[in-house]
């Protein structure tokens, strides 16, 4: 009778060690430096290109004031986000949510969202129309580059640098090739290419898997990484080649 | 004692632990790795867990006097971009790729190494001389493949074993 009643205690004792060490095995190595937590599987490669678009465009009304009602942000150093790649911008949001990527202005509204809200605002961002249009009072990137950055520009987005070890920029941002979660560039804003250049550079942004642009950022000379934002800043990107 | 309910309280906890989640990766992973040795990897989340961690690329000093290089082959990169090692002595290089095939060369010497997604590439490297060589890839991986070339900086050993461990560890700045 004795040995009745402590079989639920023991019982419990068991499943709690079980749970425990099941746990301890399954953490990561707190020593490890991970540089994002996504990871390219067809599960979150679903997970981020099955949002609602609709339910995006009422989420996406606190983004506005920044980015733009249709996705082109009016200050330079604010990112666009029309036409903006899916599996991109769901890794950006994802890695704001999880803190690998810092933003004091994007934190707490990063915050508040919930990973299906993520979902549904990047759906409705890759629907926006990136072309301009004779109706619409978007703010489209004006100002024309100086000719000898851009073509030194235009040189490392189509051949890169084979003797330093640069590939091209559109081997990974388009239009030749993706790759995933490589945002493309063609309609985004100069200021803020340089700055996440820099940053890159700096290493003070280091959510990039497996360091592609940690590395390139930093084999960069200033005058290029200058000449690069400027190169697709102004838009040149849409027309591959006319630089030259 | 009533080991009727012994057996099926034991037996309940096997049955939830067997659940297909934690299954995954406290049986089966470990049963692959034994299965398919243990140069199985998975190429998609190489920097969440594991020996190719970010923090883990590189040279690393070993206790014989050996060096172990680690990299990763990705489009259209061999990370880390630098890689620093000692002349005259044995390099143990373990290399695995996150998506495409790609072949680890050094230009001026015979070595050549292929890499392939979801297994590590082992090969014992030496170079007696100390200098620069430049690592090309020469299996086409690519749109970016004829750009893709880190560099190889040998250097005198007694100038190696000079160096702190965290500059050992890459060349690049």
């Amino acid at each position: 009778m004795r040995n009745r009643r402590r079989l639920p205690e023991l019982a419990i004792v068991i499943a709690v060690l079980i749970a425990a060490s099941l746990l301890l095995l399954a953490s990561d190595n707190p020593l490890d430096r991970v540089p994002s937590y996504v990871e390219w599987n067809s599960q979150t490669i679903a997970a981020a290109s099955s949002g609602d678009a609709f339910r995006g465009m009422l989420l996406a009304k606190r983004c506005e004031h920044c980015h733009g009602a249709e996705g082109f942000s009016a200050a330079a150093s604010t990112p666009n986000l029309a036409g903006m790649d899916k599996l991109s911008l769901w890794k950006e949001l994802e890695d704001f949510r999880s803190h690998k990527r810092n933003s004091r202005v994007m934190q707490p509204i990063v915050d508040s969202l919930s990973a299906r809200d993520v979902a549904d605002v990047v759906a409705y961002y890759a629907k926006l129309p990136v072309f301009d249009d004779p109706q619409d009072n978007r703010a489209f990137p004006q100002s024309q580059p100086d000719p000898t950055k851009a073509a030194m520009a235009s040189r490392l987005v189509s051949f890169g640098d084979g003797e330093r070890g640069i590939p091209p920029c559109q081997a990974c941002h388009g239009p030749v090739a993706y790759r995933p979660g490589a945002p493309s560039l063609m309609t985004q804003n100069s200021d803020y290419l340089l700055d996440q250049l820099q940053a890159f550079a700096r290493r003070s942004r280091a959510n990039d898997i497996n360091l592609p642009m940690r590395t390139v950022a930093g084999l960069l000379s200033e005058d290029e990484r200058k000449a690069l934002a400027d190169y697709y800043g102004s838009g040149l990107g849409l027309q591959p080649g006319s630089s030259r | 004692m009533n080991w009727r309910k012994v057996r099926i309280f034991v037996l309940t906890v096997l049955a939830l632990s067997l659940i297909p989640a934690t299954r995954y990766y406290q049986i089966d992973v470990p049963l692959l790795k034994i299965l398919q040795g243990s140069r199985h990897v998975d190429p998609l989340s190489l920097h969440l867990a594991g020996e190719f961690v970010e923090n883990n690329l590189g040279t690393e000093q070993d206790a014989d006097g050996s060096v172990t290089v680690r990299m990763i082959a990705e489009q259209y990169f061999f990370v880390p971009h630098c890689v620093l090692v000692p002349a005259g002595v044995p390099v143990h290089l373990r290399i695995t790729s996150a998506d495409a095939v790609h072949s680890l060369t050094f230009d001026g010497t015979d070595y050549a190494v292929k890499v392939l997604p979801g297994t590590i590439s082992e090969a014992q490297l030496q170079f007696a001389r100390a200098g620069d060589y430049k690592m090309p890839c020469r299996e086409f991986c690519g749109a970016g493949h004829y750009a893709m070339r880190s560099e190889l900086k040998v250097v005198p050993r007694e100038q190696f074993s000079a160096l702190r461990p965290e500059e050992r560890e890459n060349c690049a700045q």
